[in-house]
């Protein structure tokens, strides 16, 4: 007995240990980034967004099922999805965190970073993205806040956990303002390209409707997929599979949804030509980006995704659950990839036909990789670090070993 | 519950009209102060506006590709190699000869720069110049994605490179910009505003006129306002066919290209 717990604590400070080791090779990128400039990435005039905005962007779409099960939970009343939905606003706001930490690298003036509050362009999506991420980080804070000062930690502070459960008695209300910022900057997020009118692989009057509905999919696949796992490491059961696969079911049915107002943005507004946008189609589905986007885009991340998770509702199978949730977010992550990537691909200039001078190919730099990894790691670290110490977390403890564990879940009983 | 549902005394109701009333001020001080004077859209000069607007006109059957203008631009505007205000683009496939066609800033009526910008960095003047404030730029480069003309640079790093086109192309007139913002072509803004305090009229006068209209060898290209008619560009223009850059995107661009003939 003593010797598996001193296994298992021993394994869990080597995995902090591990992201530790990958934060610090971030944070020598991050230092050369902040002293030397955005020069030594493989951002270029041309190409002027890439990574850190696809990281951004990801980010900001599995922090959707913040919001989603918040509202499901707290306005409609489906108390059975509440375990779920603290997960998800835990995952929420560390998400957001990430944004926020990818949105100040990129940025060439972090240390103007506040402006967007002071000096207000109301004109400008990305005015409007910088004040509802606030904003919102602001609501998660506060969701979040009564989670923390739970634990045991904060017993000498009795009127804190006091403050903690004022705050929690304004879930419902938290609720309904983080839903209308959600809807408002996951949409807008997808304005921030579907309004550059230059570009036209991304000017579609659909990308704040294409954004906010993968964002539901694959924020509540997120949510769902995370807890799976933590479930499994842990051998502690947060959410009843019962909920899982029906929240499971529900990103399916979104998925879908979304799929089919792709096909038809798709199919009607390729229709002839169109300058641009007919080869930047082109480029996605038959170009460089041919792979990534039918493989995983359109038939594991979108048509095999959704149908994994709605048939795991079906026969129960966690598997499946596991599966289709971690393909539906992999399906989101590669349409931001696409998204950004494709915008600069193509020629800015069609009229007069000259296009060489600007053509661009963008590939992230080490600086940029490290970076990232070092943002997800820090998340990584957070979530893991919650997921072991947030009372909210305990869950009830299920104590077998982890062999025994695989398929008793598979089984999802 | 019961402490949800009490009802406001009249003591409370005062004080939470006095906060409300103290908001409004605070806010109508905070609108002024700081959003209130601008124009993002910039429609002030446009069609029916009055004041001088400011153009630039383009012959592309005259312009040879000696790339001087790029030369001076780059000169005057103290820009880095390979970050350029104004470039020289070749067209060889198209006529089988080559043509020329040298791409500044567009200035655009309705400019996608200046309409998102989140922080209004970049905005019309008065006069309907598209500049940028140096100072409030975050360097997000959401305008380098909307500029349909790719007429948008970044500072990537603070530049030490001398001015490989000083002086032989001309001197220096705009201070270096840090590092981490975007820059653009200004129309020589500083030529023109500095000539018309001197009372001497762009387009007309070397001294007020964008660098590259004044290097031009075989005044391809030239400057002026298109409201009087006896301006360079409106002479230039009369009796030729002028188009613009990617007219169907409605951003009405203040930089025009005569056909050659």
């Amino acid at each position: 007995m003593l010797s598996r717990i001193r296994q298992r604590v021993d394994l869990f400070w080597a995995w902090i240990g591990v992201l530790l080791a990958v934060i610090a090779v971030g944070a020598y990128a991050v230092f050369l980034i902040l002293s030397k400039g955005l020069v030594v990435t493989n951002l270029t005039d041309g190409s002027p967004w890439g990574l850190w905005i696809i990281l951004d962007l990801s980010c900001i779409g599995v922090a959707a099922g913040a919001f989603s099960l918040s509202a499901l939970t707290y306005l409609m009343g489906q108390e059975q999805y509440r375990p779920l939905a603290r997960v998800a606003v835990f995952v929420g706001i560390l998400a957001y965190s990430g944004a926020l930490m990818s949105l100040i690298l990129d940025i060439g003036r972090p240390d103007r970073f506040w402006h967007g509050w002071f000096f207000w362009n109301i004109h400008s999506m990305l005015w409007e993205v910088t004040m509802c991420i606030t904003l919102y980080f602001l609501v998660l804070t506060l969701e979040v806040f009564p989670m923390v000062v739970e634990m045991p930690v904060f017993d000498r502070f009795p009127w804190l956990r006091n403050l903690g459960h004022r705050v929690h008695s304004f879930a419902p209300t938290l609720a309904i303002v983080g839903m209308g910022l959600s809807l408002l900057h996951q949409s807008s997020l997808g304005g921030t390209y579907g309004v550059v009118v230059g570009r036209a692989a991304l000017f579609r009057p659909t990308m704040p409707l294409l954004f906010i509905v993968s964002a539901v999919a694959g924020g509540i696949a997120f949510s769902v997929h995370v807890t799976l796992i933590v479930q499994w490491i842990t051998g502690r059961l947060l959410v009843p599979a019962r909920v899982l696969l029906q929240a499971g079911q529900m990103s399916g049915a979104v998925l879908l949804i979304y799929l089919y107002m792709r096909f038809w943005d798709t199919t009607a507004g390729n229709y002839g030509y169109v300058p641009g946008r007919t080869e930047a189609f082109t480029t996605l589905s038959a170009g460089p980006f041919a792979l990534t986007f039918w493989t995983w885009e359109i038939l594991l991340g979108g048509l095999l995704a959704a149908i994994l998770l709605i048939r795991a509702r079906f026969t129960g199978s966690i598997a499946m659950l596991l599966i289709g949730s971690g393909l539906t977010v992999a399906g989101m992550v590669f349409n931001r990839y696409h998204t950004t990537l494709l915008a600069f691909t193509e020629p800015l200039s069609v009229n007069p036909p000259v296009t060489d001078p600007l053509v661009t190919d963008y590939t992230p730099a080490w600086t940029e990789w490290a970076s990232a990894f070092m943002i997800i790691a820090i998340l990584t670290m957070l979530f893991s670090l919650g997921m072991r110490y947030l009372p909210a977390f305990k869950g009830i403890q299920v104590d077998r070993p982890l062999e025994e564990r695989v398929p008793r879940l598979v089984q999802g009983r | 519950m019961s402490e949800h549902t009490r009802r406001l005394d009249r003591r409370e109701f005062v004080k939470l009209m006095g906060a409300l009333g103290i908001s409004v001020a605070a806010g109508g001080w905070v609108w002024n102060e700081f959003w209130a004077h601008d124009d993002p859209v910039g429609e002030a000069n446009a069609h029916g506006g009055s004041g001088p607007y400011w153009a630039m006109v383009i012959d592309l059957g005259a312009c040879i590709g000696c790339e001087r203008c790029v030369f001076a631009c780059q000169a005057t505007n103290d820009t880095r190699t390979g970050h350029l205000w104004n470039i020289v683009l070749r067209d060889e496939a198209t006529f089988g000869s080559p043509v020329f066609l040298p791409r500044p800033c567009m200035h655009c009526e309705h400019a996608p720069c200046v309409e998102v910008c989140p922080v209004k960095a970049t905005y019309h003047r008065e006069d309907g110049i598209v500049v940028m404030d140096y100072q409030r730029c975050i360097g997000c480069r959401y305008c380098m994605v909307a500029c349909p003309y790719g007429a948008r640079v970044f500072n990537w790093e603070e530049s030490d490179e001398e001015n490989p086109m000083t002086p032989t192309w001309g001197t220096v007139e705009n201070p270096r910009r840090p590092r981490g913002v975007a820059e653009k072509c200004t129309f020589c803004a500083h030529r023109i505003d500095a000539g018309l305090e001197r009372g001497i009229r762009p387009g007309y006068d070397r001294a007020a006129t964008p660098a590259c209209c004044v290097i031009c060898p075989t005044e391809a290209r030239v400057f002026g306002d298109l409201r009087d008619p006896n301006s360079p560009a409106s002479r230039k223009m009369a009796g030729r066919q002028a188009v613009v850059l990617r007219p169907e995107l409605g951003t009405k661009p203040r930089v025009y290209y005569l056909l050659p003939t």
